[in-house]
């Protein structure tokens, strides 16, 4: 079949395309972690073009074996197909290199917990994106506004915070910081509901709606286990029989990572000040014992290695 | 007349430009991956070669601008004039309980369209994205909408009832729909034309297989039952669908497994039918290659898949209380000889006999039953598109008469 030479463009002359404003097509992702990987497949399979970019070869190559993976464990049960994973991986493009958002419509920021690393990449995002690009941090403990300080846009600055594992979980929380614009907001819910997420739009504010919600539950139940009031085991069982849990709160707990929910808890703690924010003795203690969840094997329950609770 | 025909989807749109007196296209081709940078049109007017466009085109609108700057284009077109263009009639999945036949689009119709978009809403919203992209490319050229459903709307209700409270039906509308039925409708009068007899008087059976199969019970013409349901999902085994299954099983799976509701989807839409039986492919081509190297898996895909058509057949008869002719169509039953052969095998008790040599006939319409078959089998090719030309063409000229 002949690859015709003339251009779309030149078969309609006074062709009026008008790009409606804060369409957004190519999304820039940094840090391909667990929940970067998982951000650009859900991106990538509403049908977007994302570029990726890590800090250097083996992490990236390592995100990129780790998102086949992923997939391929989708495939094997049966919620994802071999050409819907083909086409999700034939949209990103992966880079080392930060001057490539410059096209990019929105840039996710979702690399680990660093005020100084996220400040030093806001920087570098206002200094390389277009005026209109939108900056995203997937933040879920750190100051939008302080972030947003050090740019020049603090109007196109927004926070989304997803929740593991992003293709699954159909949420997403808008973060406004103290001088995101309306128009910003808007543009950004329209992008959450094209990658098929609900936006639920949170003030800044400690845990937001998701965190702060959740984990003190997690706590409780912890708090449960150490007065002896039932067995770890009994304790999800009636969780999930009585009020509809998929999880328990236990193994809940152990599959964020107890020190990621010892963390949190830290984190409310201090900021909010209460009592019923302190974090419970055991999860110290396991934390202590490098005891951390699945990732390690045992947490509140063993685990084997996919994960599932050893009796 | 010239009618441009539309098959709009999520991101791509597919189009034949048809001249109705010679009942052919004077150009196809389709825009796919609408929304992106490089989407890519490929057109190719009637006898001359496939051109292949790269470019932008972010939405419907766009889409169908180009699709007819293509056709007016000085190289590729087939037209002088956007007014050469008599009429556009579209493809529209849903019709829902509210179209029984082809309708003039007018505001009262694109308000019914809207309404039904819940019962289809991966393709009733492109199809309406179409329409309203033509609205403001061609304002004043009239435009059709051909259902899917329609042809099905006459069931009657113990055909078209589920055994659930009848208040779910109230609700959400939850009944059988079924599908295909441009090409139920087609095929059926073609072999009662095969026939040269009035398709009133006859009981057909159509077998529309392709990726997506689905058969219809036909008596004088009217559909009064179909393996179709709700959704695309019942009856037949399809390419990666799972057709009849025990409505537990699913939910077992589910608490066995933990999926969700959409991964459970998935698993019944895109993982079963012949590429979950066969571990081997959806395609039937394939999956008779591996059997003819004694593959056991994808033999009894083809089983499975031939077995559930025979049991369709048997009961249809049954429904209809006899039958003239059988018809096979789409991808699978216009070209599978083999599938042809395997479901008519010993049906001599239902009065139908295969020829085996007129099987094996090269492609297009054919009656393909032995000369003492008291039931037809027919070969015939499913032409859509043309019927949505037709159909389009007849409610063009009604309005227009009733303008003058």
């Amino acid at each position: 079949m002949p690859e015709e030479k003339l251009k779309l463009e030149d078969l309609i002359s006074e062709k009026a395309k008008e790009v409606e404003q804060g369409r957004i097509d190519y999304v820039a992702i940094i840090g391909a972690g667990v929940m970067g990987q998982g951000i650009a497949q859900t991106v990538s399979a509403a049908g977007l073009d994302v570029l990726i970019v890590e800090k250097n070869e083996e992490t990236l190559e390592a995100a990129k074996a780790q998102l086949t993976e992923s997939m391929k464990r989708d495939i094997s049960r049966w919620s994802l197909t071999e050409s819907e994973m083909k086409a999700v991986l034939s949209r990103i493009t992966w880079t080392l290199d930060l001057n490539e958002m410059s096209d990019c419509d929105i840039i996710i920021e979702a690399v680990e917990e660093n005020f100084q690393l996220k400040r030093m990449l806001f920087k570098k995002m206002d200094e390389v994106a277009k005026p209109e690009t939108i900056c995203v941090s997937n933040t879920s403990t750190l100051s939008l506004t302080k972030i947003a300080e050090i740019t020049n846009r603090s109007d196109r600055i927004i926070g989304m915070h997803f929740l593991h594992p992003v293709p699954k979980i159909p949420l997403v929380e808008l973060i406004r910081g103290l001088e995101t614009s309306d128009k910003t907001v808007e543009i950004t819910k329209l992008f959450a509901a094209k990658i098929g997420k609900t936006a639920v739009e949170v003030y800044e504010y400690p845990g937001f709606v998701t965190t702060r919600a959740i984990v003190p539950l997690l706590n409780e139940a912890m708090h449960i286990l150490l007065e002896g009031v039932a067995k770890a085991k009994d304790i999800d069982t009636a969780m999930k029989l009585g009020y509809n849990f998929q999880t328990g709160p236990l193994e809940m707990a152990d599959t964020m990572g107890l020190d990621e929910v010892l963390a949190w808890m830290e984190q409310l703690w201090s900021t909010l000040g209460e009592p019923r924010y302190r974090p419970c003795p055991i999860l110290r203690k396991l934390v202590r014992e490098r005891k951390l969840g699945k990732k390690t094997g045992e947490g509140f329950f063993k685990y084997d290695a996919e994960g599932k609770i050893i009796n | 007349m010239k009618i441009l025909v539309l098959n709009c989807g999520s991101s791509s749109i597919k189009y034949q430009f048809i001249d109705t007196e010679i009942a052919a296209p004077l150009a196809k081709g389709q825009v796919e991956r609408i929304g992106m940078m490089s989407a890519v049109l490929t057109h190719q007017p009637a006898g001359k070669e496939k051109i292949r466009i790269v470019g932008e085109i972010l939405d419907h609108k766009i889409a169908i601008e180009y699709v007819i700057a293509v056709l007016l284009s000085p190289n590729h077109g087939v037209i002088q004039d956007k007014n050469e263009i008599d009429a556009v009639g579209h493809r529209v999945v849903h019709g829902g309980e509210t179209f029984s036949g082809s309708v003039l689009i007018t505001e009262n119709v694109m308000r019914a369209l809207k309404e039904n978009i819940e019962l289809a809403p991966l393709h009733n919203p492109p199809n309406i994205k179409g329409i309203e992209a033509v609205t403001i490319q061609l304002p004043n050229t009239p435009q059709c909408g051909v259902f899917d459903t329609a042809f099905h709307a006459k069931m009657p209700p113990h055909a078209y009832l589920y055994g659930i409270p009848r208040e779910l039906y109230k609700r959400y509308k939850i009944r059988r729909y079924g599908f295909h039925g441009t090409s139920h409708r087609f095929v059926s009068k073609r072999a009662a034309e095969l026939m040269g007899k009035d398709i009133t008087e006859l009981k057909i059976i159509t077998a529309h297989l392709g990726n997506g199969a689905s058969i219809a019970a036909i008596n004088g013409g009217i559909s009064i039952d179909t393996s179709m349901g709700f959704t695309p999902l019942e009856g037949l085994l399809m390419g990666t669908r799972c057709g009849d299954m025990d409505p537990s099983v699913i939910l077992y799976i589910m608490g066995k497994e933990g999926l969700s509701i959409g991964e459970a989807n998935t698993l019944m839409n895109k993982h079963s039918g012949l590429i979950g039986v066969s571990g081997e492919s959806s395609d039937m081509r394939e999956i008779e290659e591996a059997k003819a190297a004694n593959d056991k898996k994808a033999s009894e895909a083809f089983n499975l898949f031939t077995y559930r058509i025979k049991k369709y057949i048997g009961a249809y008869s049954a429904a209809l209380g006899g039958i003239d002719a059988l018809v096979f169509t789409g991808g699978i039953g216009e070209n599978s000889t083999l599938v042809r052969k395997d479901v008519c095998s010993n049906m001599d008790y239902l009065g139908l006999k295969l020829d085996e040599t007129k099987n094996e006939s090269p492609k297009g319409e054919a009656d393909i039953s032995t000369d003492d078959s008291k039931v037809r089998i027919f070969r015939i090719p499913t032409n859509e598109e043309l019927v949505i030309a037709l159909d389009t063409e007849e409610i063009v000229s009604k309005h227009l008469e009733s303008l003058k």
